[in-house]
């Protein structure tokens, strides 16, 4: 057993890996307890797929986090394990899959739930203070435009971001390949690219970009 | 300066940052909006008026999940919402079927075979399909906007959700809006012309004008009745979005002013004798460019 990130181990059990977060909270989707921890299953959760692709962040327990994209909660229920003493501001549009997430906010205490469009961070800029960390999950053609500008709006300097890209939903005609030499590009013009690569085979034609905001 | 934010407001006096907590703080938390990233942060500022941080986020997180849940009822009770993405996609399928069918006489008139049988078919499982929407658009509208529905029929009551946005802005709008819902595009193009010096008439007859009431009465009659009938559909958006039960008396009095319209004899009322010629103009004008 291999403690990876805070409150991040990887278990072995009955001869495979598996990730898993130390929890003292149950289960949120249909994930495994095992003792305290909680299976983290990255076909499910694509934060899940990166760390097991070999690439760890080291999130901090006491980061403030700003998460784009919240759905129902699948990886914000891990990623409040890591971040104990800290607080997600977790943003989301879509009323339907909110419902479960505001399960998952009344439970734990370094939840805040935003129904909002991640596109207008204005609407939510006297709500959400600065953070440690962006990260984004929404699957949008002008994601990256909505990542910057809650960037320029949240994150600190120095501060970190990843971002979850989808080829097709960005550019369903091109090639996968094209796309993403684009999309790295395009997100090194702004800011420091630290690693890039593919979520494969957990999630397919999707890859994750680690990047720093630098003055 | 000043900044709204979710705890009330930060004012800047003589350079120093002062919190002022709100008296309502859900009401501040919805209003927390501002265009520019805060030159300061705010759980530091909060202090001023938390004991702790930890009264400060204990407080957020209340304050948020009760506004949020809120929300998020509101939003899904929005079946009109959903009537709406119907009706849109409800257009695309009637091009795509129109487009298709097109395709297929094409290809019939060179040569029929088991390939245009299969084909011809798949239309027609698309038809059923566009009936199945139909249906569904008509009981869904039915239920949220009774008053609508009974005056102005499932179609048009659906469009002019659509054109609306939701039930709750129709219920918002004065007849006058109403009463052209779904000609924005005369009215915009007529404003262009304004804006240039030209001549031009604002368009007067939205969807609704094609309502059976108004389409089967002698054109000069049709300005009279669909005044009338928008006015009465502003009532019926507003009893449906605020109570959503069915009063009779709506449908029933437009009903009554279209046989009296009907049965009025040609010659022009002499209150508005003018509007009703001009109104008679305007139509003439508008008609060849319509279709
Ligand atoms: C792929 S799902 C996210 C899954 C989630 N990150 C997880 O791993 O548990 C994408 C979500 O982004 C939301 N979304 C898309 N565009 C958005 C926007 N502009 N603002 C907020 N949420 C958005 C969608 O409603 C959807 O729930």
């Amino acid at each position: 057993m291999k403690e990876v990130i805070h409150n991040v181990f990887i278990i072995e059990r009955e001869g495979r890996e598996i990730l898993a977060t130390k929890s003292k909270y149950g289960s949120h989707y249909g994930e495994r307890k095992i003792g305290e921890f909680r299976e983290w299953i990255p076909s499910r959760s694509k934060l899940a797929a990166m760390i097991l692709k070999g690439h760890i962040i080291d999130i901090k327990p006491d980061w403030k986090v700003l998460y784009l994209g919240a759905a129902s909660g699948t990886t914000v229920s891990h990623l409040a394990d890591i971040v104990d003493e800290g607080i997600i501001y977790a943003v989301e549009y879509s009323a339907k899959p909110f419902v479960k997430f505001l399960q998952l906010a009344e439970e734990r205490r370094n939840i805040i739930p935003l129904l909002e469009d991640a596109s207008t961070p204005w609407k939510y800029n006297g709500i959400v203070e600065k953070v440690d960390f962006v990260y984004q999950d929404i699957a949008q053609k002008n994601q990256i435009e909505i990542f910057f500008a809650n960037i320029d709006m949240f994150l600190k300097d120095g501060g970190e971001g990843v971002i979850m890209v989808k080829a097709r939903s960005i550019d369903s005609t091109a090639e996968p390949e094209v796309v993403f030499e684009r999309v790295v590009e395009e997100l090194g013009e702004k800011l420091e690219v630290i690693a890039h690569g593919s979520l494969e085979p957990f999630h397919k034609d999707h890859i994750y970009v680690h990047v720093r905001k630098t003055k | 300066m000043k900044w709204n934010v979710w705890f009330g407001e930060v004012v800047e006096e003589d350079g120093k940052l002062i919190a002022k907590k709100s008296s309502d703080l859900v009401e501040s938390f919805k209003n927390a909006s501002n265009p520019e990233a805060l030159p300061f942060n705010l759980p530091e500022v909060g202090l001023q008026v938390f004991e702790s941080l930890e009264d400060y986020y204990r407080t957020l997180r209340k304050i948020a999940i009760k506004v949020t849940s809120e929300k998020v009822e509101r939003e899904l009770k929005r079946e009109d919402r959903y009537v709406i993405l119907l009706l849109k996609a409800l257009d695309k399928l009637n091009e795509s079927i129109n487009m298709l069918e097109e395709k297929l006489r094409d290809i019939e008139e060179v040569k029929i075979s088991e390939t245009t049988e299969d084909f011809r078919e798949r239309i027609e499982e698309l038809k059923r399909l566009r009936r199945r929407i139909e249906k569904e658009i008509e009981d869904v509208i039915t239920k949220i906007a009774p008053n609508l529905t009974e005056i102005a029929g499932a179609v048009i009551a659906a469009r002019l959700l659509e054109k609306a946005g939701s039930l709750e802005r129709l219920a918002f709008l004065p007849a006058s809006k109403i009463q052209i819902l779904g000609a924005e595009k005369s009215l915009y193009k007529a404003l262009a012309r304004m804006r240039r010096g030209k001549p031009a008439k604002t368009p007067k007859h939205g969807i609704i004008f094609i309502h059976p009431f108004i389409r089967t009465l002698p054109k000069r009659k049709r300005g009279r009745m669909a005044r009338f009938m928008a006015a009465k559909l502003a009532i019926a958006a507003k009893l449906d979005y605020f109570k959503g039960e069915l009063d009779e008396s709506l449908a029933e009095s437009v009903r009554k002013k279209y046989e009296e319209l009907r049965r009025e004899k040609d010659k022009p009322k002499k209150e508005e004798p003018k509007q009703e010629r001009r109104e008679e103009k305007q139509k003439k004008m508008k008609k060849p460019k319509r279709r």
